[in-house]
């Protein structure tokens, strides 16, 4: 018999039950399996395997009223089933049209899309660029932080060699990094931690185990030299007429505070990682310095005079 | 084409059968195309789908389902009339990728794309906004939709682009063959008329970009280039470095590395130019030291900091 014949009835069974079907039970009502008890058990098993990794939610539970007591499965129908997301064909084709374009690695958006009425095609309007054009990094972690943000689940990780406990906010992605915004509990303020340095295990505790907060209220990871936890001290930066383009679109065009007569300009930028910040500017060369603060422009000098000797 | 797991199989009929049974029924080519599958592998799966039911297996507890006039016919008796939830991963890269989708510049924020990736959220999550959000890196709206045109149209462009390596501004005309993103940065790849070889462009760096009038061969494109790849013939120089600037052996490709006793790491890497060493030496200051290399790239850092020096010293 064809295996997909057996686990569907298998599915079929365990979500119709009125209670948990023990292992015996199985056997006798799903076609296709083995007589002799072993190669039974053994097929089960790999089939139990199949269903968690397809994501059906089977349940291992004491069966109510029997005696002696008995454990057997069912599947949750509550968590089984798709809550119908009412999708208009226009919608559905924007996001066949992203899971195209956008490869996360060892993604798996393309059978998520079946699930939401298979592929459809957006109609009358130009590919805007063709096939996948954009690639995400995937991290292990980042399903079970992206389920933690959406049902608020506080988890639990070790990060720079410290256990955290935080409240997820929202995962991003920046600069090629996958960050996790949360409120650490610990430190009581919101945090940025890249993905990458999550070491050890992710803990997930229960679901709506933090209250709702408002939208938009922690920001995605800045600048890199807004990342430090040093005092922030408000930097004077002046670019060549020739870099002015480049810099605008970095720091901001809000940053932008003085325009000279040769096109050189001057940017105000918030800084709280004074090494960030010096690698940042040292890209433009000699296009480029620090004017202020002094104390600022002193360090730079200073780095600058033990890399010349 | 080797025969798909049985558990795909399974997860594709899980999608599938709700689907077509909400509807009644749906054509054989229309099921094919939404659920990419081709049609001896639905045909196949459909007759075994035929034969699920419940126990004691009875026809009213039997899936109803027949294909006629290639027409899929389904009706089901209770189980499967919705789909299977979407697993953590599956929903992740849904709404990963509409986010990426929607950080593109000229996203419409009330678009099809906005609106789907809301009601995603709800079902996903809660609440109508996905915690989840992708930055791309800010490109000039003009830039990028000229370039696009170009690879679209198979039209070439003229770019004047400030080829960052080198720290100079160049002009040149581009067979435009892709736009792409990685590690949230811009590209456009292409054939370039200067350098006579195809080359790599990030698109942040194209001060304009006009669409010409003449067209190029699309068929002529290659396949794949790399964003960064030196070549053999660039210089090799050999730098000691502290152990906290490993970031150089992430960021860059690098030929060898060794851990050295008191705990540098000792690393050879590719030099593409001079001024591309000089800005790597300075941000990894003084610490840093050139153990090895050509004799003009030897000085590089101190050179730099020098001529850098001389603004600060005459304010």
């Amino acid at each position: 018999m064809d295996k997909l014949e057996r686990l569907l009835n298998l599915i079929a069974a365990l979500l119709e039950t009125a209670r948990p079907l023990t292992a015996e039970e199985i056997r006798e009502r799903v076609p296709g399996y083995p007589d002799n008890k072993v190669s039974f058990r053994r097929s089960f098993e790999r089939d139990k395997d199949d269903l968690r990794e397809m994501g059906v939610p089977l349940v291992y539970e004491p069966i109510a009223g029997i005696d002696p007591p008995t454990e057997g499965y069912r599947i949750d129908r509550s968590r089984y089933y798709l809550r119908d997301p009412g999708f208009e064909p226009d919608e559905l084709a924007a996001l066949h049209l992203a899971v195209n374009a956008v490869q996360l690695d060892g993604g798996e958006g393309a059978e998520g899309l079946w699930k939401l009425g298979g592929v459809v095609e957006a109609e009358g309007e130009e590919p805007s660029l063709d096939g996948a054009w954009a690639s995400l990094p995937a991290d292990p972690n980042l399903p079970a932080l992206y389920r933690a943000c959406a049902e608020r689940r506080t988890v639990e990780f070790r990060y720079h060699d410290e256990e955290r406990t935080v409240d997820p906010h929202r995962v991003g992605y920046q600069r090629g990094r996958w960050y996790l915004t949360a409120w650490d509990r610990n430190r009581d303020a919101d945090r940025n931690f890249r993905l990458d340095r999550i070491s050890g295990p992710v803990v997930v505790g229960p679901p709506d185990g933090f209250a709702a907060r408002p939208a938009g209220a922690a920001g995605m990871p800045g600048e890199p030299w807004q990342l430090g936890d040093g005092d922030e001290i408000t930097a004077r930066l002046l670019v060549d007429a020739d870099h002015v383009t480049f810099a605008a679109r970095q720091l901001g065009r809000e940053a932008q505070v003085d325009e000279r007569s040769d096109g050189s300009a001057v940017f105000s930028v918030a800084v709280t990682n004074w090494p960030a910040f010096r690698s940042f500017v040292l890209t433009f060369l000699e296009h480029a310095e620090v004017v202020g603060p002094p104390a600022l422009r002193a360090q730079m000098t200073e780095w600058l005079v033990q890399v010349a000797r | 084409m080797s025969r798909p797991a049985a558990s795909d199989r399974v997860a594709r009929m899980l999608s599938l059968v709700p689907w077509v049974a909400a509807r009644g029924s749906a054509s054989v080519d229309e099921v094919c195309r939404r659920f990419d599958i081709d049609r001896d592998q639905l045909l196949h799966d459909l007759s075994v789908v035929s034969m699920v039911g419940l126990y004691p297996y009875t026809p009213d507890v039997l899936i109803e389902l027949f294909i006629d006039d290639d027409e899929v016919c389904i009706s089901l008796p209770q189980a499967f009339d919705r789909p299977l939830s979407l697993t953590p991963e599956q929903g992740v890269a849904l709404v990963a990728a509409g986010a990426t989708l929607f950080a593109t510049p000229g996203a419409d924020p009330d678009g099809p794309l906005a609106r789907g990736l809301a009601k995603l959220s709800a079902v996903v999550g809660q609440g109508e906004s996905p915690p989840l959000e992708v930055r791309l890196e800010e490109v000039s709206t003009g830039v990028l939709d000229a370039v696009r045109r170009g690879v679209y149209e198979h039209r070439q462009v003229s770019l004047d682009y400030y080829a960052y390596g080198r720290d100079e501004l160049t002009q040149r005309v581009v067979d435009p063959y892709r736009v792409t993103t990685d590690q949230g940065q811009w590209y456009l790849s292409g054939y370039c008329h200067r350098a006579e070889a195809d080359r790599v462009f990030r698109i942040d760096r194209i001060r304009t970009a006009e669409l010409l009038d003449s067209t190029f061969d699309p068929s002529t494109a290659t396949s794949d280039t790399d964003i960064f790849s030196p070549s053999v013939d660039d210089p090799r120089v050999t730098i000691d470095i502290a152990p906290d600037a490993r970031w150089v052996v992430e960021q860059y490709p690098v030929d060898d590395i060794v851990e050295l006793a008191d705990g540098m790491l000792r690393v050879r890497l590719a030099v593409t130019a001079r001024q591309w060493l000089e800005r790597l030496l300075l941000r990894l200051g003084p610490t840093a030291r050139v153990v090895d290399g050509p004799e003009e790239l030897r000085g590089a850092a101190e050179a730099s900091a020098r001529r850098i020096l001389a603004r600060y010293q005459n304010p």
